[in-house]
């Protein structure tokens, strides 16, 4: 108790010189307060909504077949069962003119639905019009205003007239092409005059149903005579959008604990710079018979305090600022709720105290070294980090508990434990570099220049603090470097042109006596026109290796999505030149069997080898073929890609359809209007308009990740101040001896500078380099984006850093040179 | 005999809050090349403030102090720098030895800048004369006080400077030491004829000085 009353006095007194640790734990505790806020919330949000995601209690997949007309009775007698329909087609505002063309995701809805959640649609009663009156249709707020529209205005799908009764906001069960996309809903007697004539490969059938009875074990009975019908449950729901948040939240989350960790150097610099203040004190408590236990413990009380009061404060901070993120997350349909929670204030505590204990412990521990016999001998020799053997043990149990907090909350263990890995690994490498610096300086004959000399005398004796502002230097400089290449990697994928050889439109759903007419059309329109035709037909994966996938394979795998619905697959003789093979050989051109080639990222995440059976079922048909090759597979520049290509020996007799690109010489002389009034089953999707599309999620992604970004740049910065600060107060006393023996400021400034740039040299090369990979892994494997090098931005986040510090150790050398050194003369 | 240091109606104040101190009061004082003073007073008469003042490591808040010639109170920080590095040497009562730096390191240093050649050898040659030869070497923690004081007159005398300050430098010292101590300085000042302010409560100490100087109350008796 007397600890605790002298750590409160000590406390109360001090706290200006422990700002610095009190604003760094502030920000790196709020941030990773707002991060697991907001990532429980949305995942929260996620499963109170699940039966409104999915639609209904259950749903039965038919693989975007329609329902067999039995099992749909019998479906009947357990609840209310609603049936939508949803295909891909062109929606235009007139049949005459202009260029106002929308591929839409369109919806066509039964009179049950929507079974949970509501159509939030404007002005009200659209819904109810849209059931009740023939070629009713309400589109999204996009179309509505971009076309604008009025109510009752006509608008025309596949030229059929639709009469517009006002526009949605959102659907309650979201799907991919919602998310992303443009969508208009329709009744299903408006769908039937269609007369939607496609082999399928687009249309997608959807039967839920609401029902209060235990409904399993009835369904699995029912489900027995029909093996190709799945049912899907409400925690199934969403899984594009599951997928999306969990990997942003863990990008988020690797961000907020590589804060924490930045900032346990930041207070450990600032710490022990507060213990070297202190040493006469400490030298006179331990001379009047306090033990260095209990010294050590009044530093523990003040610590664990200062991290207790800033934990509740920048946990009540980050709840109040959750409802001002609502506005990033319109498009998910979901709103996030603002709470105290109590466990995921005791997850912030815990890994504060766990990251502040680990840096506190070895700085702490180096109260031991202050004697109080320098009393007597009026020596006071600068503390630094004491590792015993028992400190190393302490802190090693610390980590493991601060590992398995955060790998037993990931979803993605493999990701969460390669960047702890690799942390740690830096971490061990920057030590590593400043003990080789040492050892090259130490080898260096005696310089003749002062500065130099005081610069390299700092950098290699015995007690100097380059090893840990090496290593503060080192990880800050490449967090902010990965934080900088992430960021301008979104930007560019954002501010991305089209790119030259990227295709004008895609055209969907051409059918085979469609294809000359069409290729026809677009020559006549323009003689240059570049286009490529495939042939495609959908297709499921219901096997690998004779066992059904879905048994095995997670809706947390990355390549789920592959198995959720049918793929379009095509065939080709010869491979596709965007797509390289990276094992394996083409097909086989005498083998007249199956033979695939895979996306090679699938296989990876599917556990696929070379020769292993594929079961597709094409048309309600399973065939079974052999993997032949993987080929690396980038569907994001914009030409067209399959995950499975076959052979087309083999395909030679299926019924397909075909898909194509065009790029035209004069985007203007294709005329929207005129080819969907020629073609009336082709869909066509402009790239432009689609890239604009996904801008919007992205963007806001953008946002936040900028925004997080340069939160921990600002605390990487502190940190890098602190170690500055650090170095500037550890020398103080040592420069102030230089003054009084005549040596100029100047040169005691240039020996500053020198050993800076000693220590921003050695980090220069390796944070560059660890910066370089660790943006490409974050970018490609979490953000599935396009990665790139920049050069500048590398280059100005380098020189900031080290203008920066520079201007820091100019200010605090010339700060701790300015004040008199009467005090040291008086002995103070 | 030349005139080196001159001080002239030196007044020094501190202000602390609203409150002002006079330390140095109205304070005349000439020191002839060569010439060796103590300065005698008690605890917070404006002894220390006074050589501190002579050092150029305060400025006087009024009155003109010239030294070798120069009125220093009017040089700029860099300008004092380098009077003090070629020509004042300073001991004090604390040591104040470089805590990272060896006894060699220590002397060595304020040759190296003063761009001595064999600065090293001079400090180890120095050191032996002060009896160190075998504590070289030895880091200040790894010194008695004796030894920590003989490596601080040495490096203060390591340029012969032309004035030497020393603030009580026998107040931490035993008698022994004490002796030792006061022989080194009254030597090595005339061997080089360096002027030679004493600080000190020690009487007999003061009066192997040429002279002793007064001080009460911030004024030159």
């Amino acid at each position: 108790m007397q600890d605790f009353r002298y750590a409160i006095r000590d406390l109360t007194r001090s706290y200006k010189k422990l700002s610095s640790i009190i604003i760094t734990l502030f920000i790196s505790l709020f941030i990773l307060s707002l991060i697991i806020n907001l990532e429980s919330g949305l995942k929260k949000e996620l499963n109170n909504n699940a039966k409104i995601l999915l639609g209904g209690d259950f749903e039965i997949d038919t693989k975007n077949q329609k329902i067999d007309a039995k099992f749909y009775n019998d479906l009947k007698s357990l609840g209310i069962v609603s049936s939508t329909i949803e295909f891909s087609t062109m929606l235009t505002k007139s049949l005459k003119g202009g260029d106002n063309t929308f591929f839409i995701r369109l919806k066509a809805v039964d009179n049950n639905y929507p079974l949970y959640g509501e159509i939030l649609s404007k002005p009200d009663g659209g819904l109810q019009r849209m059931q009740s009156e023939d070629n009713a249709i309400l589109v999204n707020k996009k179309i509505f205003e971009t076309l604008k529209l009025k109510i009752n205005d006509t608008v025309y799908v596949k030229q059929t007239p639709f009469k517009v009764v006002g526009f949605l906001e959102t659907v309650p069960d979201l799907g991919r092409a919602i998310l992303f996309g443009d969508f208009a809903v329709v009744n299903i007697k408006a769908f039937e005059r269609l007369n939607v004539t496609a082999l399928g490969s687009f249309i997608n059938y959807e039967y839920k149903v609401k029902t209060d009875k235990d409904f399993k074990s009835d369904i699995e009975k029912k489900l027995k005579q029909y093996p190709f019908y799945k049912i899907r449950l409400p925690e199934e729901a969403a899984n594009n959008l599951k997928r999306v948040i969990t990997n942003f939240s863990e990008f988020l989350s690797l961000v907020s604990i590589s804060a924490m960790l930045i900032a346990g150097i930041g207070i450990a610099n600032t710490l022990i710079s507060f213990i070297n203040e202190k040493n006469i004190s400490i030298a006179i408590l331990k001379s009047v018979g306090l033990r260095s236990g209990n010294i050590k413990k009044i530093f523990y009380i003040e610590i664990f305090i200062l991290l207790f009061v800033i934990s509740i404060i920048s946990y009540a901070c980050s709840v109040i600022s959750i409802p001002g993120l609502n506005h990033f997350i319109t498009n998910f349909g979901i709103t996030l709720q603002t709470e105290f929670n109590v466990v995921n204030y005791l997850i912030i505590l815990s890994t504060g105290l766990l990251v502040v204990s680990i840096f506190c412990i070895p700085t702490i521990a180096s109260i031991e070294q202050i004697k109080a016999t320098s009393l007597f001998r009026n020596v006071f020799q600068l503390t630094k980090f004491q590792f015993s053997l028992k400190n190393i043990l302490l802190i090693a149990a610390l980590i493991i508990i601060l590992l398995s907090i955060f790998l037993f909350r990931s979803e993605k263990t493999y990701y969460t434990s390669m960047y702890f890995l690799f942390f740690f690994m830096f971490c061990a490498v920057f030590y590593l570099l400043s003990k080789i610096v040492v050892f090259i300086l130490k080898k260096i004959p005696a310089v003749q220049t002062l500065p130099l000399r005081f610069a390299i005398k700092n950098i290699i004796q015995e007690r100097s603090i380059f090893p840990i502002t090496v290593l503060s230097l080192g990880i800050g400089t490449t967090l902010l470097l990965t934080l900088t290449l992430v960021g301008y990697n979104f930007k560019r994928e954002l501010q991305q042109s089209i790119p030259e050889i990227a295709p004008d439109y895609f055209f969907v759903s051409i059918q085979k006596n469609e294809k000359d007419p069409f290729t026809n059309f677009l020559k006549l329109k323009d003689k240059n026109v570049r286009f490529e035709t495939v042939p495609i037909v959908a297709a499921s994966l219901t096997k690998i290796n004779n066992i059904d996938p879905l048994t095995y394979i997670k809706s947390n795998n990355d390549s789920y999505w592959v198995l959720e619905r049918d793929r379009r697959i095509s065939w080709s003789n010869v491979p596709p030149k965007d797509n390289p093979i990276m094992d394996g050989k083409w097909f086989d051109v005498n083998d007249k069997s199956l033979q695939i080639s895979l996306d090679a990222k699938v296989a990876e995440n599917f556990g696929i080898q070379l020769n292993d059976k594929l079961t597709l079922k094409i048309y309600g048909k399973e065939i079974t073929g052999r993997v032949i090759n993987f080929r690396k597979v980038d569907y994001r520049d914009l030409s067209i890609n399959f995950v499975m290509i076959i052979n087309p020996n083999f395909a030679a007799t299926i019924p397909h359809e075909y898909i194509a690109t065009a790029k035209f010489s004069d985007p203007t002389l294709f005329k929207e209007v005129e080819f969907v009034q020629t073609f009336k089953n082709i869909s066509l999707i402009k790239v432009a308009n689609y890239l604009g599309k996904i801008t919007d999620l992205v963007n806001k992604i953008f946002i936040a990740v900028v925004i997080i970004s340069s939160v921990v740049v600002i605390i990487g910065l502190m940190v890098i101040t602190s170690a500055v600060v650090v170095q500037a107060r550890l020398g103080i006393y040592q420069n102030l001896i230089f003054k009084i023996l005549g040596l100029r400021s100047s040169k005691l400034i240039y020996a500053n500078l020198i050993e800076f740039l000693f220590t921003f040299i050695s980090i220069f090369f390796i944070a560059s380099l660890f910066s370089l990979f660790t943006s490409e892994f974050v970018v490609e494997n979490i953000f599935r984006l396009n990665w790139n090098i920049e050069i500048v931005p590398m280059l100005f986040v380098l020189i900031l850093v080290g203008v920066l510090t520079l201007i820091l150790i100019f200010i605090n050398t010339r700060r701790f040179l300015k004040p008199s050194v009467y005090p040291l003369v008086r002995n103070e | 005999m030349g005139r080196l240091l001159e001080l002239e109606k030196v007044n020094l104040h501190y202000k602390s809050h609203n409150t002002s101190v006079q330390v140095i009061k109205d304070a005349d004082l000439n020191i002839e090349s060569g010439e060796k003073v103590a300065i005698v007073g008690k605890s917070g008469s404006g002894k220390t403030s006074l050589i501190m003042l002579i050092a150029g490591l305060e400025r006087p808040t009024s009155g003109k102090i010239t030294f070798d010639g120069k009125v220093i109170s009017a040089l700029s920080e860099n300008e004092l720098a380098d009077i003090r590095r070629e020509s004042i040497g300073i001991v004090f009562q604390s040591f104040y030895l470089i805590p990272n730096y060896t006894a060699l390191e220590n002397v060595s240093l304020i040759l190296e800048i003063n761009n001595v050649q064999n600065a090293r050898k001079k400090a180890a040659d120095l050191l032996s004369q002060f009896g160190l030869a075998d504590r070289l070497n030895h880091f200040p923690t790894q010194l008695s006080g004796g030894e920590q004081q003989r490596v601080a007159i040495a490096r203060s005398m390591a340029v012969m400077p032309k004035l030497i300050l020393a603030d009580e430098p026998t107040g931490n010292l035993d008698t022994e030491n004490s002796k030792l101590i006061s022989r080194l300085l009254f030597d090595y000042a005339k061997q080089n004829n360096s002027s030679f302010i004493l600080v000190t409560h020690d009487q007999g100490f003061a009066a192997e000085c040429d002279r002793i100087i007064k001080i009460e109350d911030g004024k030159i008796l």
